[in-house]
C-alpha cells in the first residue's frame, strides 16, 4: 500500500464518519439538543434509537452504501458507535 | 342515544339542585340534541340529553317506576321488542315503546341478572332511592362511554363524557401523566384510567355499585371468554345466519339508517347485508382523501354501484384535518397518536346534514376474525421457530409503519425478534408499544423521571385476567386488542366521540356478543389460515354478496395524513404555531420545547416522513390542544342548559314521572 492509497482511504473514512455522524445528528440527535455526537459515543447507552429508529438507521446504511446488512451483523460491535459503523461499512462497501 | 350524568351525595339530606345538572346537560348537549330532562332531589340528581331514535314522542328521560327506581340511559338494546313481549307475558306492562323502559323494568324484576339478556350497546345509571344505591353499567365491548369520579366526602358524580363531570362543578380537571403515558404506549388510557387524574372510566362489561357513600361492588359482568365450556364447531351457515340477524337487529330504529363504507371487506359486507335487510333505500357514507396514498374511493364506489346504495362521498383535504383537529381533541378528551378520527368526525357531520342519525359500520371484524397484521406477525414468529425463512414474510407487514417491503430486511426482522419474549402474554403488542413509544422521547426530563417507576405494559400484564393460559397465543392477542385498541381508541376517540359530536349513533353488527361467541368456536384456520389469509370465514360469506375484487381485497388500514395538515404542507395554521410554541409547551409541561423544536424543523422541511415522527407530531400537538381545552382558558366556564326540560322529576315529591313538555 503506498502513501497515496493510505491517504485516500483516510479521506474516505473521514467522509464516511462525517456522513454517518450527520445522518444520526439530523435524524435522531435533535431530540438531545445539548449533546454533541462524538465518533466513540456509545449509541446504545445514549438511547438515541428506539427500535423503529434503529430500523431507519440500518435502512439508510444499506441504501446509501449499497451493502446488505445480514441479521447476525446487527450487533454492538458493528453498530455500537459511529466509529463501529464506519469500520463495518468500510469493510463491506464495494470497492 | 344520549348523554347522561348525575350526582349522588353521601349526605342524603344534601340537595342536588338544577344548576349543576343543567350545566352537565349543556356539556353533553351534542350527544342528545333533541332535548333534555332532569331529576332533582335530596341526595341525588340526574340529567339526560336525548338523541331520539325509538319512540320519538314518548321516550324522554330520566324515567322512573312506580316504586321510584330511576334510570338514565345511553344506548340501544336491540332486542327490546322481544324482551318487552316477555315482560308482558309475565304481567309487567310498559308505558312507552322505548328500550329504556324495558331495561328499567327488567332490572327491577331481575336485578343485574337482567344484563345477560340485553343485546346492545349501552351505558346507564340505575338509582334505587330506598337503598340509596346507584349502579353504573357499561356494555360488553365498551361501545358507549361512562366516566365517574368521587368527591372528598365519597359522593359520586358520573357522566357520559369527562366534560360532563367538570361541568358539574364537583371536580376540576387535572392531567394524569400515567394516563397520558398509556396513550403513548397503546393508543389509549386503559379503563379505569383516563388521561385526567382521579377521573375513572367504567370498564367494558363492568358494573360499579355505590351505596350510601361507598363503593360496595365493582366487577365485570361480561368478559371475552376464548375457552368456553361448550365449543362445538359452527358451520358457515350458522355464522352467516347470525351475522345477518345481527345486522337486521341493528337496523331497528324509528329513523332512517345508513352505513359507513370504507371500501374494505368489513364495511362492504355490512353494507351488503344492510341493503338486503333495509326497508328503505340505504344511504352509504365514505371518506375519500385528496392524498392518493390514503384514498379508497375507487373501491367504495365499486361497492356502492354494485349494491345500488345512495352513496355520499366526503372529500378530505389536508386543510380539513387541520381545521377540525382541535374540535376532535375536545370531543375525544384525550391526546391522540393519529389523525384518523378527524375525517370520521367530518363524516359524521356530513351524515347528520343528510338527515341520517344512525349508521352501521364494520368495527370489530378485525378483532374477532383476526384481520390485523399483529395476528400474522404472531403466526410468523411461531412458524419461524421451525422454519427461519418465515421471518422474511414479516417484511410485508405493517405497511403503515413506512418503508417499502423492499427496503425492509434484517433490521425490520430484528425489530420483531427483539420485541418481546416468546412466552410473554403481551408479545403480540410489543411492536405497537415500541413504535408508539417514540413519542416519549420528547417528554420533558421531569416528566420522564416521574414516569420512571411506571410501565404501561407491566401494568397491563399484571392486570390480565386469570385463566389466560387456557387460551391460544392468537386468542390472547385478540383479547388484548379488544381491551387496548378497540375500546379506548377505535370505539371511543375514533368511534363514539366523533360520531356523537354531531348526534350520530354508530352501530356495530360484528360486536353483537353472539357473533363474538360464535367466532370463538370457529377453528383458527377459519379466521387466519396457514397461508396467512385473514378473516377466512367472512371472506367466504362476502364472496356471495360482494363484487369479487372486494371480498378478496387485502386489508388497507384506515389512515389519514399526519404531518402535512399541520407543518410542511401548503400552509401552517396560526393555531398550530401557537400550540407548539416554546411558551405553550412549557405551560402544558409534558414535552420539552427544545426537543420538539428539532422535530418541528424536520416537519417543516418535509424530512419528517417516517412513522415515528408523524406519530410524535400528532401526539405532541394533540396533547397541547387537549391541555388548552381542558386546563387553559378554553376549559373554564360551564354554561347552563337554559331551555325547558322535556322531563323534570322532583324526587322529593313523587316517584311518578312528570312530563312537562
Amino acid at each position: 500500500m503506498n502513501r497515496n492509497d493510505t491517504m485516500t482511504r483516510g479521506a474516505q473514512t473521514d467522509q464516511l464518519r462525517d456522513e454517518i455522524s450527520l445522518f444520526i445528528t439530523e435524524n435522531f440527535l435533535y431530540m438531545r439538543p445539548d449533546h454533541v455526537l462524538r465518533p466513540d459515543d456509545d449509541l446504545l447507552r445514549l438511547a438515541l434509537f428506539d427500535s423503529l429508529g434503529f430500523i431507519e438507521l440500518i435502512e439508510e446504511i444499506q441504501d446509501r452504501y449499497g451493502i446488505e446488512v445480514r441479521d447476525i451483523e446487527i450487533n454492538e460491535e458493528n453498530f455500537g458507535s459511529v466509529n463501529a459503523i464506519v469500520s463495518f461499512v468500510a469493510a463491506r462497501r464495494p470497492t | 342515544m344520549c348523554g347522561i350524568g348525575g350526582i349522588v351525595r353521601t349526605d342524603a339530606a344534601a340537595a342536588v339542585g338544577e344548576a349543576p345538572l343543567r350545566r352537565m346537560a349543556a356539556a353533553l348537549g351534542h350527544r342528545g340534541p333533541d332535548g333534555f330532562g332532569l331529576a332533582t332531589g335530596l341526595g341525588a340528581g340526574f340529567a339526560s340529553t336525548r338523541l331520539a331514535i325509538f319512540d320519538i314522542p314518548g321516550g324522554w328521560q330520566p324515567i322512573c317506576t312506580e316504586r321510584g327506581a330511576l334510570l338514565v340511559y345511553n344506548g340501544e338494546v336491540y332486542n327490546h321488542p322481544e324482551l318487552r313481549a316477555e315482560l308482558a307475558r309475565a304481567g309487567i306492562t310498559t308505558r312507552s315503546s322505548t328500550d329504556t323502559e324495558v331495561v328499567l323494568r327488567l332490572l327491577e324484576r331481575d336485578g343485574l341478572r337482567a344484563l345477560d339478556r340485553l343485546n346492545g350497546q349501552f351505558a346507564f345509571a340505575w338509582w334505587e332511592p330506598r337503598e340509596r344505591r346507584l349502579t353504573l353499567v357499561r356494555d360488553r365491548f365498551g361501545v358507549r362511554p361512562l366516566y365517574y369520579a368521587f368527591t372528598p366526602d365519597g359522593s359520586l358524580v358520573f357522566a357520559s363524557e369527562a366534560k360532563g363531570l367538570f361541568a358539574s362543578g364537583e371536580i376540576a380537571p387535572e392531567p394524569d401523566l400515567v394516563g397520558i403515558d398509556d396513550v403513548f404506549t397503546l393508543w389509549g388510557a386503559r379503563a379505569p384510567r383516563s388521561p385526567f387524574r382521579d377521573v375513572h372510566r367504567l370498564g367494558p362489561g363492568s358494573v360499579l355499585v355505590w351505596e350510601r357513600g361507598r363503593v360496595v361492588a365493582e366487577r365485570t359482568w361480561w368478559s371475552p371468554e376464548y375457552a368456553p365450556a361448550h365449543a362445538d364447531e359452527p358451520g358457515q351457515d350458522e355464522l352467516e345466519e347470525l351475522i345477518r340477524d345481527s345486522v337486521r337487529l341493528r337496523l331497528r330504529a324509528d329513523v332512517p339508517v345508513g352505513t359507513y363504507l370504507s371500501g374494505g371487506l368489513d364495511s362492504s359486507l355490512i353494507t351488503a347485508l344492510a341493503r338486503d335487510a333495509a326497508e328503505r333505500e340505504l344511504h352509504t357514507f365514505s371518506v375519500a382523501f385528496r392524498d392518493a396514498r390514503f384514498d379508497e374511493r375507487v373501491h367504495q364506489e365499486q361497492v356502492a354501484r354494485a349494491l345500488g346504495t345512495r352513496h355520499h362521498v366526503l372529500d378530505i383535504a389536508a386543510a380539513d384535518i387541520a381545521d377540525a383537529f382541535r374540535d376532535v381533541v375536545h370531543h375525544a378528551e384525550t391526546p391522540l397518536v393519529r389523525t384518523a378520527p378527524v375525517p370520521l368526525y367530518l363524516l359524521a357531520r356530513a351524515t347528520r346534514e343528510r338527515g341520517i342519525t344512525v349508521v352501521a359500520t364494520g368495527e370489530g371484524a378485525d378483532e374477532l376474525f383476526w384481520g390485523y397484521d399483529l395476528f400474522k406477525e404472531l403466526a410468523l414468529r411461531r412458524q419461524a421457530e421451525f422454519d427461519e425463512s418465515a421471518l422474511e414474510r414479516l417484511d410485508g407487514l405493517y405497511a403503515y409503519l413506512g418503508g417499502s417491503g423492499a427496503r425492509r430486511g434484517p433490521g425490520w426482522r430484528r425489530f420483531f425478534a427483539e420485541a418481546g419474549a416468546a412466552d410473554d402474554p403481551l408479545v403480540s403488542h410489543q411492536t405497537r408499544a415500541a413504535a408508539t413509544s417514540a413519542v416519549k422521547a420528547f417528554y420533558r426530563e421531569e416528566v420522564a423521571m416521574e414516569l420512571l417507576a411506571d410501565d404501561s405494559m407491566e401494568r397491563l400484564r399484571a392486570e390480565l385476567p386469570t385463566g389466560l393460559e387456557r387460551w391460544s397465543e392468537l386468542e390472547r392477542a385478540a383479547y388484548v386488542e379488544l381491551r387496548t385498541l378497540l375500546e379506548p381508541n377505535l370505539l371511543a376517540a375514533q368511534g363514539d366521540r366523533v360520531a356523537m359530536a354531531h348526534g350520530v349513533e354508530g352501530r356495530y353488527p360484528f360486536l353483537d356478543h353472539r357473533v363474538f361467541e360464535l367466532s370463538v368456536r370457529l377453528p383458527d384456520h377459519r379466521k387466519l389460515d396457514a397461508e396467512l389469509n385473514d378473516k377466512v370465514a367472512l371472506r367466504e360469506m362476502a364472496a356471495n354478496v360482494l363484487p369479487p375484487g372486494i371480498a378478496g381485497r387485502p386489508k388497507q388500514p384506515y389512515r389519514a395524513p399526519e404531518v402535512t395538515p399541520f407543518l410542511g404542507g401548503e400552509a401552517t395554521p396560526e393555531w398550530v404555531e401557537e400550540a407548539l410554541s416554546p411558551h405553550a409547551l412549557r405551560a402544558a409541561g409534558v414535552f420539552d420545547e427544545r426537543r420538539v423544536a428539532g422535530l418541528l424543523r424536520r416537519c417543516r422541511s418535509g424530512r419528517a416522513t417516517g412513522p415515528r415522527e408523524g406519530m410524535a407530531l400528532v401526539g405532541i400537538l394533540s396533547t397541547q390542544v387537549w391541555h388548552e381545552r381542558f386546563f387553559g382558558s378554553a376549559g373554564t366556564g360551564h354554561p347552563e342548559e337554559t331551555g325547558t326540560p322535556k322531563v323534570c322529576i322532583d324526587m322529593n315529591v313523587s316517584p311518578e314521572m312528570e312530563v312537562v313538555a
